[in-house]
């Protein structure tokens, strides 16, 4: 249990120093910010209950929040983020179902499952950070270009993270 | 209560996922001026959405008192038409002299000065030679007669309402046509005294008393007040209390009329004197 406390905070510590020094640099003709510590909640366990998954997101949405200097935004985007998870993952289950106590990740379930897993987590949470930070409707399209963009861009960085950890 | 509870318990995912988005709103809008001014803008927009919806159903809720209201009023408006001989009903006939049939003028006037508390009252109107006034001009409240023009300035006039002791009206009970006399014996403000009415005549409390219109000032039939009670006394006439219509105290608007033809009716009156 400590052993795994430790272990989420290491990867947390490690993703958020990954997003500040490299992926906040990127800024691709202002339609690609990528937001890579979302993998953080994708790779929570399955047996994390409801309630927590929503706490253990806001945190780690407002930990980044505070680093990045947009309070409440990243918080929120997280949050929708770990209640839409139990959802994507019951509809997505493979066939005989998930592993007790195992996380989600590619090196159990192959790469199409993790692919699926990851894009639509990662559509939640951009579609809300970026509407959030318009906070209008007026540049929908504009706005939902810019969600497109970037969560291709999160998924292929998060899915070369996956074959890093694999291949470890 | 245990059924909040369970409900708390079947959707806590929900409950928690909603305050900690409203969280976050929060932090957002607390630190972005921007945020800010759009989240009350919705709101805003949203309010007066909700208050239009509501002054609507609230007009709706009052139509019956506004028509009440305005009916009221139009009656006033067709009793009015009646008494000064307009006769809309009867055919209509073009004349391009605009006072052709017209005996009584009328002109609004304001109560600028008041008393009720003395033996001898006037009270004061913002109209005076100026705007055709003169002496011995009708005056009524809306409720009824007021009194009668004394003396007048080129913007002002004077005039000794019913209840001053030196007042005589000639009234007369607009159930029998029996008329009389009305004066005030200086007591309360609200009623004057009938007399002249001789005993044999049948006459109830409640019986509405109106001008006669023999005196060439006032019209005939504009309201006096109602019988409040009466008294056989030792002579062959009663002695009749009359609430009086108008209330005296409350006198804020009034209107002034003219009898066209009183000079009229007067010189013709004098050859016989």
């Amino acid at each position: 249990m400590i052993n795994q406390l430790l272990r989420y905070t290491i990867i947390y510590a490690v993703l958020l120093l990954l997003q500040i020094f490299l992926f906040n640099n990127i800024q691709f003709s202002g339609y690609v910010n990528p937001y890579v510590y979302i993998l953080f909640v994708l790779l929570l366990p399955y047996k994390t209950s409801g309630w927590l998954l929503l706490i253990i997101s806001f945190f780690a949405g407002f930990i980044m929040d505070i680093f990045m200097g947009t309070p409440g935004m990243h918080a929120g985007a997280t949050v929708a983020a770990g209640f839409a998870r139990p959802y994507i993952l019951r509809a997505i289950s493979p066939r005989d179902g998930y592993l007790p106590d195992t996380e989600p990740s590619m090196a159990l379930y192959g790469f199409n499952w993790f692919f699926f897993y990851s894009l639509l987590v990662v559509t939640v949470h951009h579609l809300v950070l970026f509407y959030l930070e318009i906070f209008s409707f007026e540049s929908f399209f504009r706005t939902f270009l810019k969600v497109i963009f970037s969560t291709v861009f999160t998924v292929i960085f998060i899915i070369f993270a996956e074959y890093i950890r694999k291949g470890r | 209560m245990r059924n909040l509870l369970l409900f708390i318990e079947k959707y806590n995912r929900i409950i928690l996922f909603i305050i900690l988005e409203l969280v976050a709103v929060y932090l957002i809008s607390n630190s972005y001026k921007y945020h800010n001014t759009q989240l009350i803008k919705g709101v805003r927009k949203l309010t007066l959405t909700w208050e239009g919806v509501i002054s609507n159903v609230k007009n709706y809720l009052r139509i019956k008192k506004i028509n009440d209201d305005l009916q009221a009023e139009n009656t006033l408006l067709w009793n009015l038409i009646e008494r000064y001989g307009l006769k809309t009903d009867s055919v209509i006939i073009q004349v391009n002299d605009t006072l052709h049939g017209v005996q009584f003028e009328i002109l609004p006037a304001y109560v600028v000065n008041n008393s009720v508390n003395k033996v001898k009252n006037y009270f004061t109107i913002d109209r005076g030679k100026g705007d055709g006034v003169d002496v011995n001009m009708a005056v009524i409240s809306i409720q009824g007669v007021a009194g009668i023009t004394v003396a007048s300035s080129d913007n002002y006039s004077i005039v000794m309402p019913v209840i001053n002791t030196d007042f005589r009206l000639s009234s007369r009970i607009k159930s029998n046509d029996y008329f009389g006399s009305l004066n005030w014996d200086g007591r309360d403000y609200r009623y004057a005294v009938l007399h002249d009415i001789p005993q044999h005549v049948s006459i109830n409390e409640g019986d509405t008393i109106v001008t006669t219109g023999y005196s060439a000032i006032f019209p005939p039939g504009i309201m006096v007040g109602t019988i409040s009670d009466f008294k056989k006394s030792g002579s062959d006439f009663y002695t009749i209390r009359v609430r009086l219509a108008t209330d005296f105290r409350k006198l804020t608007y009034v209107k002034v009329i003219k009898n066209r033809r009183q000079q009229e009716q007067l010189n013709l009156e004098k050859e016989f004197q």
